[in-house]
């Protein structure tokens, strides 16, 4: 047995799901409904995304790719780039500088069949954001009880992270303008949450 | 008669031990068409997250063949359906008839077919050879089988030699405020959710209860080596409202 981790950091999750939501989306709008992944059926594709250290893993199944962020065994195929060259791909149709390991014919195929797909980042990054909501009710609840500032503290860090790390991945002005109204619209939702918590924890 | 026949908790009533089977099928057949929603509002969408993470730590691949126990509307089949290919396979078991017919009419609608096959079986007894799946997952539903120590046994020997179980299941919440508040929230919130939404307060009553009275983190982790695991670890999720057990067959 060889997973990496015992357990995945949260944003790492949620970029998984993603990139998983954003391959898919775009196969299916895909005039080809993803065609150019077939050869790749049941393959296992290891992507690290510099400066992130721990590699995705993308399944590609039936016109389908879902992605992990561990797996028993090794990848088939291995490519390594930088997050900025990825998110340009549908821009760039290619990876200049990546580095490829395993059975690299197969890791060229999937870059080749990446380059088919219009994928929309900007439409995926409200996905994430709704995640983030999720995330902090379900994982920030230590520091919403323990500390005064408590969620706040962890929203508003986690955000920044993700916030830096958005706007180095998708610099364009629209994109970010979009995103920090999402931004906007989380802390709102969370502040609502916690409002409500506090009210149903005073005591009477 | 005599009045010594075995009872066992049935949330907060004792009711004798065959009864137990009997009620816990009332309480799924009465919430399955409702069952998708009720999950959603009952943990704010969370268990969503905490699938996704039992999913992103099974390390699964093409080729596996998985068994999806207690699999209820499929959500983890459907998961794993995706993952493991044509040449693998996710069988869905449960023991109540219908759950597992929302479960497949789900699945088919989102075009999941040719590698899910659909059982009903006690996981008490499974209906499996010795030796069969590489990885195992019970979610949400250790909670409701009589027989814990016997699902236990009967998971270990299903497994191939390197096969991994993971159990997802309500535990016990480590944070002592948050405690009180959840508490409020399973007894006084929760029921009246299902009222509102299912007409049904008596189920998620029972589910409140139930989620009450199952082992905590560390007793079931013993219950698994005790079953015969080789090797068992749990992580908590959302300060322990939720923790996943895993343990390997060598
Ligand atoms: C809360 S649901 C969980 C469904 C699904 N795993 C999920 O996470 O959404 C619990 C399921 O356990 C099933 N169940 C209860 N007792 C069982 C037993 N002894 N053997 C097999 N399944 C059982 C119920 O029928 C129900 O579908």
């Amino acid at each position: 047995m060889n997973t990496s981790t015992n357990h995945t950091s949260l944003p790492l999750l949620s970029l998984s799901k993603t990139i998983e939501v954003a391959l898919n989306t775009a196969m299916r709008l895909d005039d080809e409904q993803g065609k150019a992944f077939t050869p790749l059926e049941d393959k296992v594709i290891s992507l690290t995304l510099t400066p992130i250290e721990s590699p995705l893993y993308l399944i590609v199944t039936n016109t389908r790719i879902s992605v992990q962020t561990t797996l028993q065994g090794e990848a088939d195929a291995g490519i390594q780039t930088t997050l900025i060259d990825f998110a340009s791909l549908p821009i760039q149709r290619q990876l200049p500088h990546a580095k490829l390991s395993g059975d690299t014919q197969l890791a060229q195929d999937f870059i080749n069949a990446l380059c088919t797909l219009d994928i929309d980042w900007e439409e995926q990054l409200s996905h994430y954001t709704g995640d983030l909501i999720a995330f902090k009710i379900g994982h920030g609840i230590r520091s919403f009880f323990n500390a005064q500032q408590g969620v706040k503290d962890t929203v508003s860090q986690t955000l920044k992270e993700f916030l830096q790390f958005e706007i180095e991945a998708v610099p364009t002005q629209s994109q970010v303008k979009r995103f920090c109204h999402e931004v906007d619209d989380t802390t709102t939702q969370t502040n609502a949450l916690e409002a409500r918590i506090n009210t149903l924890l005073t005591p009477s | 008669m005599s009045q010594t026949k075995p009872t066992i908790d049935f949330g907060f009533t004792d009711v004798p031990l065959q009864e137990k089977v009997k009620k816990v099928k009332g309480v799924f057949d009465s919430v399955a068409g409702n069952y998708d929603i009720m999950n959603d509002v009952m943990s704010l969408g969370v268990h969503r997250l905490w699938k996704r993470h039992t999913i992103e730590l099974s390390g699964i691949r093409p080729g596996k063949v998985v068994l999806d126990l207690a699999g209820g509307t499929g959500d983890l089949t459907k998961e794993f359906a995706k993952r493991v290919g044509k040449e693998g396979k996710v069988v869905l078991a449960d023991i109540n008839e219908s759950m597992v017919r929302v479960g497949r009419d789900r699945l088919i609608n989102a075009g999941i077919t040719g590698n899910v096959e659909y059982t009903i079986t006690n996981a008490e007894a499974l209906a499996f050879p010795d030796n069969t799946f590489d990885l195992a997952t019970i979610a949400f539903g250790l909670r409701n089988v009589t027989n814990k120590d016997k699902a236990l046994e009967e998971l270990y020997r299903v497994l191939k030699p390197g096969g991994q179980l993971m159990i997802l299941e309500f535990s016990k919440v480590t944070q002592p405020l948050f405690a009180k508040f959840y508490d409020f929230y399973s007894f006084n919130i929760l029921p009246k959710m299902g009222k509102m939404i299912a007409n049904d307060e008596a189920s998620y009553q029972y589910l409140a209860e139930s989620i009450r009275m199952h082992p905590d983190q560390e007793t079931l982790k013993q219950m698994m080596l005790t079953a015969g695991f080789d090797k068992a670890e749990y992580l908590n999720m959302s300060e322990g409202i939720v923790a996943l057990h895993r343990g390997w067959k060598y």
